[in-house]
């Protein structure tokens, strides 16, 4: 333990190529990356599927071989297609674990924001017909606030699981926290192995903390606090529907 | 003469030229086992394979257990007598088991001896080693070295700037890699651009075929330095240590068979025949073309006429 504060402390490690605002600063990039494009892919594929209902099978399956798929064998795979094509080095070590995450971001996303839409009562949507709504309009000032708690939980797990997972990438020699890990592995230099993964897993619960207080901020007008209120589950149960 | 007595002097005279067939070394009259590891890489898996090969044509019965893994699996199952003989680098081996003392060098008998110094307290014997070395090298791709004018290690302090490094995590900490970088060839080590990938593996050779990064670390017999036509930086200031290969047996086995002398009388020829280009030839069969060791070991022994040739 004090050994670990020892490193921590060390200007050492405060400066150079491997100074830890520098991995911290590569590895919330990569895993930030990931999750931007993961959502601008994954959102819009859910949201349709989710207010139309069609397409539904196709899009889920596909979502989810991001999933099955494991992650460092897609890092191996892709690194060897990058390394052929891109010659600087910080796109070719990094490029694969960007979008192995992105692979790795897009399943829970699909599939809650999916479940979230469907799980809207439907009493409300056809309610929302009735007084003239449009699709768009229907999708915008109902299904989506009433479905948020549920999407934000998906987004939520998405970036637990790339935060973490991105730590892989350093086995090709990309960046981030997990270059900690592979040192101390290849140096026998403990200290800096239980540094990586504890800045890995504090960055991970941090950014749930975070997101999970955005997420109570967009619960639909003032249920915070009522029961039933689903916290980071994967799927909540259908929300009570709130009459107009 | 009659029957019985030509049949009888027929038996005899068969078991007398039966017993001068085998060669020298020591014949075991009483079956013997031994069983014959090697470390997690087809290298030490072929070297494995082929003195399993020899002994059992010398009447051993071999159990082999190949591919177990790196040398902190192999060297303490060795030591607890899981097997009997495995293939090792006297230059590694040395530095491993005298934690990295410094003591080996690259005259590889002076390493040679230090090593069995180091391995009498550990009950195990080093046998002969083979002129071949698999050495951690320096390599860049062809025209980098045309272009920069690179043929040796010292020649790189002047253009390290230009340069993507490739070289393994361990490197920065490591004497023989970043410590020798450092000190004897003048790279400031903490300016270059670096990229960590593992020696001797196929990313850092995928990585400098690619042109991602420009001097990578492989090993001196990896098949990829001719399949992609790599230049080797000579190591001129003589900084790796010799990495011979050799067999370490237990002695305890030796015991069985009586002494060193009599396993070496075997494996000593073989390793003798067994240099840095035949070795690198037999990794491409094995490592790219993919097949089998007992195929490759066996196709080399008949050529070397270590073992007679046909079925």
């Amino acid at each position: 333990m004090s050994e670990l504060i020892g490193w921590l402390l060390d200007p050492a490690n405060w400066s150079g190529r491997d100074a830890i605002p520098v991995r911290l600063a590569e590895h919330v990039l990569l895993s930030g990356g990931a999750l931007a494009i993961g959502l601008a892919l994954a959102l819009p594929l859910a949201l349709y599927i989710g207010h139309t209902g069609r397409g539904a099978f196709v899009a889920i399956n596909l979502a989810n071989l991001g999933r099955a798929v494991p992650s460092y064998a897609l890092l191996v795979i892709l690194f060897g297609v990058f390394a052929t094509s891109a010659r600087d080095p910080l796109v070719f070590t990094n490029g694969p674990t960007l979008l192995a995450m992105v692979a790795l971001a897009v399943p829970p996303i699909v599939t809650n924001a999916y479940t979230g839409l469907r799980d809207v009562d439907r009493d409300v949507v056809e309610a929302a017909r009735g007084v003239g709504m449009g699709g768009w309009q229907v999708l915008r000032r109902v299904e989506l606030p009433l479905a948020m708690p549920v999407i934000m939980a998906g987004l939520r797990i998405a970036t637990v699981q790339v935060i973490a997972t991105a730590a892989l990438g350093a086995i090709i020699g990309g960046g981030g926290l997990g270059r900690y890990i592979i040192q101390g592995i290849a140096r026998f230099d403990n200290p800096r192995l239980v540094a990586g993964a504890l800045m890995i897993a504090l960055l991970a619960i941090g950014a749930d903390l975070l997101l999970g207080w955005l997420q109570r901020r967009l619960a639909v007008g003032s249920r915070a606090g009522e029961p039933g209120e689903p916290h980071g589950l994967p799927i909540s149960l259908p929300t009570e529907s709130r009459r107009a | 003469m009659r029957t019985s007595r030509m049949l009888a002097l027929g038996a005899s005279l068969l078991a007398l030229i039966g017993a001068c067939g085998m060669g020298g070394g020591a014949t075991p009259t009483a079956q013997v086992n031994i069983r014959i590891g090697s470390a997690g890489f087809y290298e030490s898996a072929l070297m494995a394979e082929i003195y399993a090969q020899v002994l059992e044509a010398r009447g051993y019965t071999v159990t082999r257990n190949l591919q177990i893994g790196p040398r902190d699996t192999t060297l303490p199952a060795i030591e607890r007598g899981d097997f009997d003989l495995m293939p090792e680098y006297i230059g590694s081996l040395l530095e491993f088991v005298n934690q990295s003392a410094g003591e080996a060098t690259a005259d590889s008998a002076q390493t040679h001896d230090r090593l069995q110094a180091r391995l009498d307290g550990r009950g195990l014997t080093v046998l002969g080693y083979t002129p071949a070395q698999d050495k951690n090298t320096l390599v860049v791709r062809g025209d980098t070295a045309a272009e920069l004018s690179l043929s040796r290690a010292s020649d790189l302090a002047a253009v390290q700037a230009e340069l993507v490094w490739g070289l393994p995590a361990e490197c920065e900490t490591n004497p023989l890699c970043g410590g020798v970088l450092r000190d004897v060839y003048g790279i400031d080590y903490d300016q270059i651009r670096l990229i960590e990938l593992d020696a001797c593996g196929a990313e850092i050779a995928t990585a400098l075929n690619g042109g991602a990064v420009d001097i990578g670390q492989l090993c001196s017999t990896q098949p990829d330095i001719a399949r992609f036509g790599f230049v080797v930086l000579e190591d001129d200031r003589n900084t790796q240590p010799a990495e011979n290969i050799a067999p370490i047996v237990r002695d305890d086995f030796l015991a069985q068979v009586g002494g060193a002398d009599a396993l070496a009388a075997i494996l000593d020829p073989v390793s003798q025949a067994m240099t840095t280009d035949e070795l690198t030839a037999l990794n491409v069969r094995v490592g790219i073309e993919q097949e089998e060791f007992a195929t490759v070991a066996r196709d080399w022994l008949t050529e070397k006429g270590i073992l007679p040739e046909g079925p």
